[in-house]
């Protein structure tokens, strides 16, 4: 299988277990988009020397997988692309900031050191929360909650096309790069000398599928507005799943629950 | 209901300048009209039914539908009236299921929840896909993708059924539901399509385009059975007439009109 089919296929497997008869699943996407945000507006907003209670954070995502029956092994396979990028971020400070401000176990971290690592626990743990929300809810759901928050039509739109889009564009890139290798035989990837055509090409039929695709949606009484989608009501185990989950990242943010996790042992 | 018709006149359409690709068409078709489009490849034939649901602009002339002509403003209106299935199936789907795709017209028209599903359970029943319903778009085979975009549009139940293709890809047991749905829907049809046979079990009329101008319009018998007439532009007489002319030496059955229309 090529690379391509590769990224497809895991695209159509996040969309299978987001359509799973799970209780996690159950819970209705307002309750779940909203938890999701509230959890990235908290763990973003920690200072970066803040590494322990940003460490704290990791309660949530590390909790739902256990409880919601997701697998963490699978979403590091599924993230294994974009999880080395967010670590890459913040890879320099330990360069610019050389003041040492801790020592662990006898080894002197230095601010630098700190606010790298803070940077990264933050980008991992943003990372699986909106992975959680996306593998457990159905694209759809996740737009009708975002219509739901009174967020533009034309972005809710965007957001739903560009979700079909993707799996659209790689199979397109999929059909191509099949085509050329049936006639290109033994040999490997493509010649350098047809990259220009070759995204070119994919370039303009993908722009050429999107118009289609948009008349379709006009064909179909869609007229820029915003689109509908069917919501389930919202149940009282819903506001209850809200209710805790905002309560639980509340205080996580409040109280630095490691610090004082830890005093309990000194 | 309203009489249900479509004038068009003078219509002329170039996409790009100087290439000329519909010529002064002028054409009517009426309430029960089933009309087969025909011609060569690249003769127009999917242009012509963009310009009637307004995804391309004519350069020149008019089209009316139920006398409101297709304009930017009208379109919404018009488009509430008609089925159109893409000649790319492919392009059609736009949700991440089955089942969403053919909810998203009767939701858009802000039908209740109850009456959407039951329009949808209808659909994918009249196409025999209800075991996709929950399948997602992008794992269809290609008669899959072409049977659910059938489904989109007959969850709208139009007054207008405009097809491009709708054959193409589709297995020997599909293609005759296919036409029993076909028949089955009483009002204004035009099926664009290079299955000869199959126009030839569904339409009444048939009209033969060339290089954007209409050769021959008339009723399907005598333009499906004129072999000069269909080789002079590029096609050939329908599979099963050949066959049945060489087996049964007889004129082929033809299942009888519904409204049988004048040739103009
Ligand atoms: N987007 C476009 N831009 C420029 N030219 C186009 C475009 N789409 C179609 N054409 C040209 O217009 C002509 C008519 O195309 P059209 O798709 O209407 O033919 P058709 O009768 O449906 O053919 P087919 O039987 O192959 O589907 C063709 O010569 C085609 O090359
Ligand atoms: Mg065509």
């Amino acid at each position: 299988m090529s690379r391509i089919s590769n990224a497809a296929n895991s695209m159509a497997k996040l969309d299978e277990l987001a359509r799973q008869d799970t209780w996690l699943n159950r819970i209705h996407p307002l309750a779940k988009l909203i938890v999701t945000l509230l959890y990235l507006v908290l763990a973003v907003s920690w200072k970066p020397r803040q590494l322990t209670g940003i460490l704290g954070m990791a309660l949530y995502p590390f909790l739902l997988f256990e409880i919601g029956g997701l697998s963490f092994k699978g979403a590091l396979y599924r993230l294994r692309i974009v999880l080395p990028v967010v670590c890459l971020v913040g890879i320099l400070n330990p360069f610019f900031d050389r003041e040492p401000v801790l020592t662990v176990f006898g080894i002197t971290l230095t601010g630098g050191v700190l606010t790298m690592l803070s940077l990264m626990v933050k980008g991992i743990l943003t990372v699986l929360a909106s992975y959680l929300l996306i593998a457990s809810t159905p694209v759809e759901s996740v737009c009708g909650a975002l219509s739901m928050l009174h967020i533009p039509g034309i972005l809710v739109t965007e957001f739903l096309l560009i979700c079909r889009y993707v799996s659209v564009l790689l199979d397109e890139a999929d059909r191509m790069t099949q085509a050329y290798a049936l006639r290109a035989p033994g040999q490997k990837g493509i010649a350098r000398i047809a990259w220009g055509s070759m995204i070119g090409q994919l370039l303009l039929r993908s722009m050429d599928r999107a118009g289609a695709l948009y008349q379709s949606m006009c064909m179909r009484g869609f007229q820029g507005e915003k689109p509908l989608f069917h919501m389930k009501r919202f149940r009282s185990c819903d506001l209850l799943y809200l209710v805790i989950w905002s309560a639980v990242l509340i205080l996580l943010r409040v109280f630095p629950v490691l610090e004082l996790v830890g005093r309990l042992f000194v | 209901m309203s009489h249900i018709h479509i004038d068009i006149a003078d219509l002329s359409f170039a996409y790009e300048k100087g290439s000329q690709i519909l010529d002064q068409l002028t054409v009517s078709f009426h309430e029960h009209d089933a009309v087969g489009i025909i011609g060569a490849n690249g003769a127009g034939k999917s242009t012509f039914l963009k310009l009637i649901v307004g995804l391309e602009t004519a350069q020149a002339g008019s089209i009316r539908i139920e006398e409101i002509p297709v304009e930017k403003k009208t379109l919404p209106k018009i488009r509430e009236k008609i089925g159109y299935v893409f000649q790319d199936s492919e392009t059609q789907l736009f949700m991440t299921t089955v089942r969403e795709d053919v909810a998203f017209a009767p939701r858009n028209y802000s039908l209740p929840e109850d009456e959407v599903a039951r329009r949808v359970a209808h659909a994918l029943d009249l196409v025999h896909i209800t075991h996709l319903a929950d399948k997602p778009v992008h794992k269809l085979s290609g008669g899959e993708k072409k049977l659910a975009s059938i489904a989109t549009i007959l969850s709208m139940t139009p007054d207008i059924l405009l097809m491009d293709e709708p054959s193409i890809a589709l297995d020997p047991r599909n293609r005759k539901n296919l036409i029993s749905i076909l028949n089955e829907f009483d009002h204004l049809k035009l099926i664009a399509s290079h299955d000869l046979d199959l126009i030839w079990d569904t339409c009444n009329r048939v009209i033969l385009m060339d290089q954007g101008r209409i050769a021959a319009d008339g009723l399907t018998e005598e333009i499906l059975r004129n072999e000069a007439l269909l080789t002079a532009h590029g096609l050939e007489l329908p599979l099963s007439l050949t066959n049945r002319m060489v087996t049964v030496q007889g004129p082929a059955d033809k299942p009888p009109a519904k409204s049988p229309h004048r040739a103009p």
